[in-house]
């Protein structure tokens, strides 16, 4: 019947394709590693014990301090492990994650107090050194625990001290680096798929329109497109900054509102492209829906070439993130790469460790997003089919 | 056969393929007499093209590989010569044309430039004044109007039977022994390839040049060959002069691919008594179409106002009987594409009447326009992008019918769309399949199914064997007659093919830049064609009955 044709699905055959390679999986792999760090960052480095035992009483201190944040990020997680494993259409799925989401927000808005104020030295006293027995985090420090009740104070290098380890030192108010690290892979991941996701949604919306009706709504969408791209986001960054102060929430807005424009001008020539497509003529011969033609024949096919530049993207929103945090403009209180660089560019001496872990964690998050989306370009690039090697 | 001048033995060409080795050509062995046409026939992916690449050595060297064989040309092995010896013989005595006139010339050079261009780099002597004149002259033997006029003009300024004209000048200005034409008339209109196939028989007579000729047109192969050479994956199964190949053919698949062709078919019995029938009675029009015009505007200026339109349809009026097939036949830009979806809205028409079945199609609305869709669909041409990749046969089958409240559950609708790919004879289970898992054929086929899927009356059939190999192709035409006769459909068959027309249709309507210039029982047509226009069409086209 059909020679040498193969069972699988369209998505899963890319899928496939995209992860033919040695670089890619590297990519994956450091992605995987900072969403782990993102999720789990309160358990691997904090200042309180995970678990302990004091006189017979078995309590868990890092849960009583965890923040809404950590426990909407923490639930976030399973809930995608839950719903990506439940057997029902893409799009279904979708919607029951975002409200789950939703739902958890709330919830854990209601429920969760934490102290507001923590004082990590507490943590060095009797109350929780003395204890039957307790288990701490790898890293026994909290991002913002400065350190204030050890002898030596700011800038330490990896190793320097005894005593007390800190494998890539410790900053210039004495906090440890490794810890602020991991905890700043949150921001970094964050704004990179918040922001592109703002993007997408936006671009996807705007250039589907102009691409099937095409004629007066394509020329009114391509002048607004043509406006947007004239937008110097980095400068509209400052200016918003400069006049309603910090917040994470207003940059990842800001990168994705400016940050469409690309993708509709995709979604716009795939659908140009697709509208003269049979199989999209038959389903308009068949009377189909306006909106399963659009959503069902259409996007999918057109989807593909988008995703390619969205990895791109998330890759420019965390350099545009880190470079507001370099020049001093990014969150004040939670760590983050670019601020760290800030901080290693500021100190009178040069401090290599404070410039090469951050700056190398930045380097390799764009590095494998660009990995990512240049093996999955290749992958849904029919003329590359069967030839050479992946990336 | 000392004379030969192109002696191939046993050649064997192996390709690499994403880990796999593909035996593209096994174990071939032919050769050209000088002055003579050779012609490799067979089906897509029999390796004729393949072979004639490892002729001109033109396979990527990490790719190709060839275990065995000995290619003589004029006495020297051209598998051991090495790469500036193959330049040398490359274009100066062996030379390509290629199928596609639309992008073997570079869109950038104008046509004197490039054939200068091959001029001097097999003549350095030569001066710009010398190689000019003879570009000129080759422009003309090939009987490009007002040659010396075309010098300057871009590969964009021609028409495709003018390109291809162009690529032969081009081949031919060096003066080559042997030219090597792979499939140099498939993208060209049927008259436009009888042209090009007298002008090559009348060069190869001026110069004495022999020809390696690759095809899968077997009246083709009738009016060039001297010698037919007949391939099946990768295996020249038989070999002989075309005379004796094509009129007592030995190897049972030759003996297949003749019977296959259209007008060696044989039309099914029953179907000669219903047209009998259908003759005596004349059965009532099912779609009327009066009038009917495509305009598309020409837009110019900065106000983008309209100063022309092409006029893809022009006033075309149109009866398609009940339960008959109508073929609506012209060459490529003649309009019928258009007509055909302007019939099922998928072109809006600039103004005329269409009905189907009393029912006026024209200015209604897309909610207006749902229910009356049931009654008319449409199968394409392209088995590529005929079917979304993305859904599964199921979902392309059920949906429309869903949409139209065919079947009251999921359940049923599963069960009538297994029973719809079983009436085109396929597998039920297809159904759970996606469209890449299938070959051009089968896509068809599920094709056909998505049009039957609504149960309609009338479909409009837009050139849906052409894609496909000759025997694939009198699969789907039988098919074809069965289904009407099950479902007593009304078929619009748009074509090219006039072969498939004399077998399938009952009248046959002939368009022309736009216009209908004849129309009528087929076999009156066919037979006593009256507009000049279908009588140079007929003419033209390359029969092999045998």
């Amino acid at each position: 019947m059909t020679n040498g044709v193969n069972r699988e699905s369209f998505a899963a055959r890319i899928w496939r394709k995209t992860l033919d390679g040695v670089g890619v999986k590297v990519g994956f792999a450091w992605i995987g590693l900072l969403v782990f760090a993102a999720v789990f960052s309160p358990f691997l480095a904090n200042s309180m014990p995970l678990l302990m035992s004091k006189d017979g009483v078995i309590s868990a201190p890092v849960l009583k301090y965890l923040s809404v944040e950590d426990v909407w990020v923490l639930a976030n997680f399973f809930l995608v492990l839950i719903v990506y494993r439940l057997r029902i259409a893409v799009g279904k799925r979708v919607l029951l994650f975002l409200l789950g989401s939703v739902l958890i927000a709330v919830l854990a808005n209601l429920f969760i107090k934490p102290p507001a104020l923590v004082i990590y030295d507490d943590f060095r006293t009797a109350a929780y050194t003395e204890v039957d027995w307790r288990i701490m985090p790898p890293i026994p420090y909290a991002p913002t625990d400065y350190l204030r009740d050890m002898v030596s104070k700011g800038l330490e290098a990896p190793f320097a001290t005894q005593g007390h380890t800190h494998l890539m030192g410790t900053e210039e108010n004495g906090a440890d680096v490794l810890s602020r690290m991991l905890h700043a892979c949150r921001i970094a991941l964050s704004i990179g798929l918040i922001a592109s996701g703002i993007a997408l949604f936006i671009g996807v919306i705007v250039g589907g329109l102009m691409g099937y009706f095409s004629g007066i709504v394509d020329m009114l969408g391509m002048r607004l497109v043509e406006i947007f791209e004239d937008i110097p986001t980095l400068f509209l960054l400052l200016t918003f900054v400069a006049f309603f102060g910090r917040s994470l929430y207003m940059m990842m807005v800001i990168i994705g509102v400016t940050g469409w424009s690309g993708y509709a001008r995709f979604v716009r020539t795939e659908f140009l492209k697709l509208r003269k497509q049979d199989y999209v003529q038959a389903a308009v011969a068949s009377g189909l829906p306006l909106t399963s033609i659009l959503f069902r024949h259409m996007l999918p096919n057109g989807v593909a070439p988008l995703l390619v530049s969205v990895s791109f993207g998330i890759a420019g929103a965390i350099l545009a993130e880190a470079t507001l945090s370099f020049l001093g403009l990014g969150v004040v209180d939670a760590p983050s790469w670019g601020a760290m660089l800030d901080q290693a560019v500021k100190s009178s001496s040069f401090n290599w460790w404070m410039a090469v872990f951050p700056g190398g964690a930045i380097f390799m998050t764009v590095f494998a997003y660009n990995l990512i989306g240049e093996a999955f370009r290749d992958a849904i690039d029919p003329k590359l089919s069967g030839k050479g090697e992946g990336v | 056969m000392s004379l030969s001048l192109l002696e191939v033995r046993n050649l064997r060409t192996y390709l690499q393929s994403g880990g796999r080795e593909v035996r593209a050509v096994d174990d071939v062995s032919f050769s050209i007499p000088k002055g003579d046409t050779f012609c490799l026939v067979g089906e897509s992916g029999s390796g004729k093209s393949v072979s004639a690449l490892s002729v001109i050595r033109l396979l990527p060297q990490g790719v190709a590989s060839h275990p065995t064989g000995e290619i003589l040309f004029n006495g020297q092995d051209l598998l051991k010569l090495d790469d500036p010896g193959i330049r040398a013989v490359r274009g100066s005595q062996i030379a390509m044309i290629f199928q596609e006139p639309m992008t073997s010339l570079n869109p950038v050079l104008t046509i004197g430039e490039q054939i200068t261009e091959a001029l001097q780099i097999h003549h350095p002597n030569m001066s710009d004044e010398e190689a000019q004149e003879r570009t000129m002259l080759a422009l003309e033997q090939v009987q490009i109007p007002q040659a010396s006029g075309r010098f300057r003009d871009y590969p964009h300024q021609l028409s495709g039977g003018q390109r291809q004209r162009v690529m032969i000048a081009m081949a031919l200005a060096c003066e080559p022994q042997l030219l090597i034409a792979d499939e140099p008339t498939t993208a060209l209109d049927v008259t436009v390839q009888a042209e090009i196939l007298r002008l090559m028989r009348k060069l190869q007579d001026d110069t004495g040049m022999s020809m390696l000729f690759i095809t899968h047109d077997f009246g083709v192969v009738a009016q060039m060959a001297q010698w037919v050479g007949v391939m099946q994956q990768g295996k020249l199964v038989e070999v002989g002069p075309s005379s004796a190949v094509l009129h007592n053919p030995q190897h049972a698949y030759t003996k297949q691919l003749l019977a296959a062709l259209p007008e060696n078919l044989a039309k099914p019995v029953h179907l000669q008594t219903l047209r009998q029938l259908e003759q005596e009675t004349e059965s009532k029009p099912l779609l009327q179409i009066r009038d009917l015009k495509v305009w598309f505007p020409i837009k110019k200026g900065v106000f983008r106002h309209t100063v022309d339109y092409v006029r893809a349809v022009d006033d075309v009026s149109l009866d398609v009987p009940q339960g008959q097939i109508v073929a609506l036949v012209g060459e490529s830009g003649c309009g019928k594409t258009t007509l055909g979806r302007a019939v099922l809205q998928l072109e809006p028409p600039t103004s005329g009447s269409i009905q189907i079945d009393g029912q006026e199609l024209i200015g209604l609305s897309a909610r207006e326009l749902r229910p009356l869709r049931r009654k008319m669909q449409i199968a394409f041409q392209d088995p590529q992008s005929s079917l979304n990749p993305r859904l599964l046969v199921e979902t392309t089958l059920t949906e429309p019918m869903k949409v139209h409240g065919i079947g009251a559950n999921h359940e049923e609708r599963i069960e009538l769309a297994s029973v719809l790919l079983e009436s085109v004879q396929l597998n039920r289970d297809f159904l759970w399949r996606y469209p890449h898992e299938f070959s051009g054929g089968q896509r068809q086929r599920i094709g056909l199914a998505r049009a039957l899927a609504l149960n309609p009356e009338f479909i409009v059939c837009d050139e849906i064997t052409s894609a496909l190999d000759v025997s694939v192709q009198a699969e789907i035409l039988q098919l074809l007659l069965n289904i009407r006769q099950q479902r007593n459909l009304t078929l619009l068959f748009i074509t090219h093919n006039i072969g498939v027309v004399e077998y399938l249709s009952d009248q046959t309507v002939v368009m022309y830049q736009g216009k209908i210039v004849e129309r009528g029982k087929t076999a009156q047509v066919c037979g006593q064609p009256q507009h000049p226009y279908t009588q140079k069409l007929l003419s033209a086209v390359p029969r092999l009955v045998v």
